[in-house]
């Protein structure tokens, strides 16, 4: 069974700078482990991160670009908040995605009408797409006795084939058969962005919306509760009359609903058409996220924006110094490792230390 | 809110407060004349499609002093998930940058849409057609041109080599994906296998199998496109026994060395960069390459001197110096998997070619279906040329997409 | 081998669960141990074996000191343990398990080892095929493949944990007979069990242990009696108790059946009514969870019906039997009851019934304070249920029960409690009976059965006794129904 188990690492007991040491205390080994690498292969680590952090905020278009991939990480660690308090790793979160950007397809591909209700109209087909996806991984674990890990993962790869289907089938450009993309949506299914940038208002606005609704949802009203329970303890809140596997579907489709959001808003703010990776892995991205933060809703944000700051950054990599960019991902996944890893060494320290 | 969001969002304001009060890097005075930019769809080392231009990008680097170029390699969903065209150029424009080629078909569409947005910034599309005015896709961009090399020849004669080189009468190609470029060269590799098949090797038209398989895309991508390796493969084990690649790596050829290394009588024809043959060289008939240099060279001292304008340029081979780097667009290499007897045919071959003596888009060419594209006694138009619609009679596969 | 503990000592935490234990068991001989659950019987033998550390005392082997870091240094003294559930590897075969702990360096002797398992065999008359699964095996046949391996590994003093357990009467017979053939070999057998027929019939000698404490050593001939008295002790008295006027019938069964991958429960009939006290008797795992679990509707039983105040229940989902006023109080009090992380507060809101949307935490905090107070749960509203005690868990489960009640079924309702905690609990139980519900209760301490049942179910190797009227019923007749005899 999966069980999230959310420690409370930050005891009351000790002080503010044993807090500040046990976070930054990943980071810094994290950066030091990443310079390493750095060092190994050759390159400069100095100009290394000065080229990340240019890369990230050198310029307006840059900032830009890193919201740019900032608004689908909070959509998707919105949804997994939900499905992380209820104790589910939804990795299918990424499928997810794409059966979001696919009904937003849909709907630009099928209606002719004005920008506003048009775009409104594919957010809504998206999350639907997304929703459905993911109750069908719900409906696995639920009903099926298939681990949502297992599931999800299945999943992801029959999304992946039906937007290949779709690339490559119904939806192909005229006369040409690859796998690169549909042709892109008429203009009235773009997003619009701000002057000279690659990101604008509506989904930044959309993503503020989420959060704030899924961190008042969680923390206030019964549903939350219920779904903390059923996160802690399955056995128990089903003991205590919460409907646990109606729960975990609802989980499920609400986590579902923003990843469609971001599939949704992939499609029409960032590509315009569908393609068949067009989910980023920003849902993968996101799990990282969530953990990262804790599993707290006030931290997405700027977690998101750390992770956002670091893939987008990571792009000048190759350009100026012809290191990979890879590196970034290094550094993303070494910090979650790290303060993963760091939390249980500080709860077992603690532990000898009461002992 | 607890203590330890608030440590965290301190940490990240703190943060965002040194990164308001760094200098800003842009706009740092470009030191040198010029330095443009060059997007690549594949690994700049692919030996391949890539490989080329990245090639053409140095030598441009070294023919012009004061120049230099940066370059971002892999530009695809699946391999920089997230990254668009776009941030790109955003990022090369904040370096200076203010001549970018974008190299491959695939960024047709988004180059047509980026160009008007980056008035400042002068476009390249390469393989692109956009800036043909007598063009199907014509689009009246300001910033915007193409180039392409004239590969139809060098692809007649890497037929040519199959043709003379299959025991079995049987060849496959690798095809990318389907769409224009793609149908005009598989064309062209079977007008040229079929015209030394029955010329000189003096055997029955109907008794030469070219069949064309499609992987989907420029090069492998895994669960999204087929596996060439696996599709070469198939070839050989369905009794081809020469395989002409069309993608953009160099799969083809490294499936076709290992069997042979095992004792099987099978060739390969490897595509895009000039020693693509160097990973397999005894299974490898020849290469036919691009030699983007020249036109790389060309654009870049246009646009230093300020008289670029957009155009479409459709580039030919140097039949003269099939080799020289200073001059053709397309050119090819023989391997050593080509017999000296047939070199010989094939050298005669290019020398037709050269001389006009040997033309292959004369009439009659009949596509797939059935239907006569060129008359008898008419000679093909570039435009036929370069938007044939179908397969050729003769060959299998498909033309298409499927419906 | 012969074998020596000497005052052995074992805490945890409060719990003295080894006081000053004493055996000696010679070579060539069967010596049963005795004893209730938790009456410190396993917590010995993990200690012989190595699986635990003693606090105090001695273990001698053959009169040499010993003390054992891990259960394969105590297999390297000669000292090997068959659980109660095989320790095996069921996806492998039996060669593959019989390979297990051999010290043949880097490679195996499979060679050997196959020689070694078919002497064996022959010796004891076993039939097993070496390449069959140990999942296709039944338990009787995995222990004959233990006892093997731990022969093989040199094994000179064998524990058996409750092997009687799930195996059948043929395969009984076959233990009994190996048990007897690997005495005469020499080898000390150490028998664990809770069955009377059992030891009567093998051991030579039987130590009884109840509560942790040795209460006495008995040598052959002995008679069931005097081990009942040394299991259950012989304070026992019947109190009068209030009478309480008798309603309806709350929860009838009839002819249920209750089962789990090891054990089936037939017939089960029984008929409680408003304001009715049944205990469940037996030793631990003899049944009575399941029955506890199917009344509650959390498990189906496998025949049988059960009605519920005049509504068949069968297959109806667990909310319908809380909607008809069922509530159940697991042992496992963190585990199915209570939810670790969150606290009382957030508990309440929980098993509060009502379907408002939004949460008035300030509210929900004034509740859950007069709620404490109420069932003097030592807490504040803020604390987490895993920081509770014990006793104040189980008052925080009561408090969760709805407030009109038919039929309260209970696990172990008093198990780890203190004497105050204890008796709330049996005067808040008892407050709601005289408000008419019906109540269930398992329990593993037979005072507690005597003390508050009206009726005692027994449930005993996979049977169930007549429901007995607890009045009417001596400690000695209940002793012999738990230890198998006279059902």
């Amino acid at each position: 069974m999966s069980e999230i188990t959310q420690k409370p690492v930050f005891s009351k007991k000790t002080g503010f700078s044993a807090d500040l040491l046990w976070t930054m205390g990943p980071i810094i080994l994290a950066l030091l482990l990443t310079t390493l690498a750095l060092v190994a292969i050759g390159a400069d680590p100095l100009k290394a991160y000065t080229t990340l952090w240019n890369g990230a905020f050198g310029s307006p278009e840059k900032l830009g670009s890193v919201i740019d991939a900032w608004v689908p990480l909070v959509f998707c660690s919105v949804g997994l908040l939900v499905t992380f308090t209820a104790g589910l790793w939804n990795i299918g979160i990424e499928g997810q995605i794409v059966m979001g950007a696919i009904g937003a397809a849909w709907v630009a591909r099928t209606f002719d009408l004005p920008a506003e209700i048009l775009i409104a109209l594919m957010f809504i087909g998206g999350a639907l797409g997304g929703a459905a996806w993911a109750l069908l991984a719900g409906a696995l674990k639920v009903y099926g006795r298939v681990h949502e890990i297992f599931g999800g993962l299945g999943l992801n790869f029959v999304a992946m084939g039906v937007t290949l289907y779709l690339i490559i089938g119904p939806w192909k450009r005229a006369g040409i058969a690859s796998t690169s993309g549909t042709e892109p949506f008429r203009p009235a299914a773009w997003l619009l962005n701000f002057p000279g940038l690659t990101v604008g208002p509506v989904e930044i606005i959309l993503a503020i919306i989420s959060l704030a609704l899924i961190y008042f949802a969680l923390r206030g009203t019964l549903w939350g509760l219920q779904l903390k329970a059923i996160g802690k303890n399955a056995r128990s809140a089903f003991w205590l009359g919460i409907p646990t596997s109606r729960h975990m579907l609802g989980a499920f489709a609400v986590c579902g609903v923003f990843a469609g959001l971001a599939g949704a808003e992939q499609a029409s703010g960032v590509w315009a058409r569908l393609i068949p990776a067009i989910s980023g892995g920003y849902g993968y991205l996101a799990i990282l996220v969530v953990l990262l933060s804790g599993f707290r809703a006030p931290l997405v944000p700027f977690v998101a924006f750390f992770f956002a700051a670091v893939s987008k950054g990571s792009i000048s990599l190759p350009l100026d110094l012809q290191v990979d960019s890879a590196l970034g991902g290094v550094l993303q996944g070494v910090v979650v490792l790290l303060f993963v890893l760091s939390q249980g060494v500080r709860a077992k320290w603690t532990q000898t230390l009461s002992s | 809110m607890s203590k330890r969001v608030l440590l965290v969002v301190t940490i990240f304001v703190i943060a965002g407060i040194i990164a308001a009060c760094a200098p800003a890097p842009t706009a740092t005075p470009v030191a040198k004349p010029i330095t443009f930019g060059v997007v690549l769809v594949g690994p700049y080392n692919d030996h391949g499609w890539s490989e080329a231009h990245y090639t053409a990008a140095q030598y441009v680097k070294s023919k012009l002093p004061g120049s230099d170029f940066i370059y971002i390699d892999k530009l695809n969903p699946a391999d920089r998930p997230g990254m668009t065209l776009e941030q790109v150029v955003n990022d090369m424009k904040s370096k200076g940058v203010r001549l970018i080629l974008t190299t491959s078909d695939d960024f047709q569409t988004d180059t047509i849409a980026i160009a008007p947005k980056f008035p400042d910034i002068t476009f390249i599309n390469a393989s692109g057609d956009s800036a043909w005015k007598d063009g199907k896709n014509y689009k009246d961009i300001k910033n915007l041109g193409n180039f392409m090399g004239k590969m139809e020849y060098m692809k007649m004669v890497a037929g040519c080599a199959a043709a003379l080189s299959t025991q079995t009468g049987k060849m496959g190609f690798l095809g990318p994906l389907i769409n224009d470029e793609t149908r005009r060269l598989a064309d062209a590799a079977y007008l040229g296998a079929k015209y030394c098949w029955t010329t000189y090797a003096k055997k029955n038209a109907a008794d030469l199998k070219f069949d064309v398989k499609w992987i989907g895309f420029w090069f492998n991508i895994p669960g999204v496109t087929l596996d060439p390796t696996k599709v070469a493969n198939d070839f050989f084990n369905a009794g081809n026994d020469v395989v002409i690649s069309g993608i953009d790596t160099t799969e083809a050829l490294v499936v076709t060395g290992q069997r042979q290394a095992k004792g099987e009588k099978v060739w390969a024809v490897s595509y895009d960069y000039k020693e693509g043959c160097n990973e397999a060289p005894n299974a490898c008939l020849g290469v036919p390459y691009f030699n983007w240099g020249p036109a790389y060279l060309k654009t870049v001292k246009e646009f230093q001197a300020g008289t670029w304008k957009p155009s479409w340029d459709w580039n030919g081979p140097d039949w003269a110096n099939l080799d020289n780097p200073d001059t053709g667009a397309v050119g090819f290499t023989f391997g050593k998997g080509l017999t000296d007897a047939n070199k010989t045919t094939v050298q005669q071959f290019i020398k037709g070619l050269g001389d006009g003596s040997i033309n292959l888009w004369k009439g009659p060419i009949t596509l797939q279906d059935g239907t006569v594209y060129v008359k008898e006694g008419a000679v093909a138009t570039d435009k036929e040329i370069w938007y044939l619609p179908q397969l050729l009679q003769g060959m299998t596969g498909q033309s298409a997409p499927t419906k | 081998m012969r074998l020596e503990l000497k005052h052995i000592h074992k805490h945890f935490g409060a719990v003295h669960a080894n006081d000053d234990i004493s055996i000696a068991v010679e070579s060539g001989t069967i010596h049963g141990l005795l004893g209730e659950n938790g009456a410190g019987k396993s917590t010995l033998m993990k200690i012989l074996s190595g699986f635990i550390h003693r606090d105090a005392g001695e273990i001698l082997l053959d009169g040499r000191a010993v003390a054992f870091k891990n259960p394969a240094e105590a297999i390297r003294a000669g000292v090997g343990m068959l659980h109660q559930d095989p320790l095996d590897f069921p996806p492998l075969t039996v060669l593959d398990n019989f390979l297990f702990g051999r010290e043949d360096g880097f490679m195996q002797n499979r060679a050997g080892a196959l020689a070694d398992l078919q002497r064996f065999s022959r010796q004891f008359g076993f039939d097993l095929d070496p390449d069959a699964l140990v999942s296709s095996l039944t338990v009787g046949e995995r222990q004959q493949l233990e006892i093997m391996r731990l022969l093989s590994l040199g094994a000179k003093i064998l524990i058996f944990d409750e092997p009687t357990t799930g195996i059948s009467l043929p395969q009984k017979i076959k233990l009994f007979e190996t048990l007897r053939l690997l005495a005469k070999q020499g080898m000390t057998i150490i028998f664990v069990t809770h069955k009377l027929q059992d030891a009567e019939d093998l051991c030579g000698k039987v130590t009884v242990l109840r509560l942790g404490k040795m209460t006495g050593q008995v040598t052959h001939p002995f008679t069931a009696d005097q081990l009942v008295r040394l299991m259950f002790g012989q304070s026992l008295e019947t109190r009068a108790r209030a009478s309480v006027a008798l309603g309806e019938p709350i929860l009838e069964l009839r002819d249920i059946c209750v089962a789990d991958y090891r054990l089936r429960v037939p017939e089960i009939n029984l008929q409680v009514r408003a304001g009715q006290v049944i205990g469940l008797a037996g030793i631990e795992g003899s049944g009575q969870r399941l029955l506890l679990r199917a009344c509650a509707g959390l498990d189906q039983p496998v025949a049988g019906d059960i009605w519920i105040s005049g509504a068949r229940m069968n297959r109806q989902p667990y909310r319908d039997f809380l909607e008809r006023g069922v509530a159940y109080l697991p042992a496992g009090r963190l585990e199915e009851g209570l939810v670790p992380g969150l606290n009382l507060t957030e508990h309440f809101i929980l098993a509060r019934r009502s379907r408002e949307f939004f949460i008035d935490w300030r509210a929900a905090q004034d509740a859950a304070q007069s709620r404490i107070g109420e069932y003097s749960i030592r807490g504040v509203p803020a604390s987490r249920v895993e920081a509770l005690s014990g006793g104040n868990q189980q008052r925080a489960l009561l408090a969760l029960l709805q407030p009109n009640l038919n039929l309260i079924l209970l696990e172990h309702p008093t198990r780890g409690l203190d004497i105050e905690s204890t008796m709330w609990v049996w005067s808040q139980l008892l407050a709601r009976r005289q408000r008419g519900a019906a109540i269930v209760f398992a329990s593993a301490d037979l005072d507690e059965i005597f003390e508050y049942s009206d009726r005692i179910l027994v449930f005993s190797g996979g049977r169930v006794a007549r429901a007995l009227n607890a009045q009417e019923t001596s400690v000695q007749q209940l002793g012999e129904l738990i230890g198998g005899k006279g059902l």
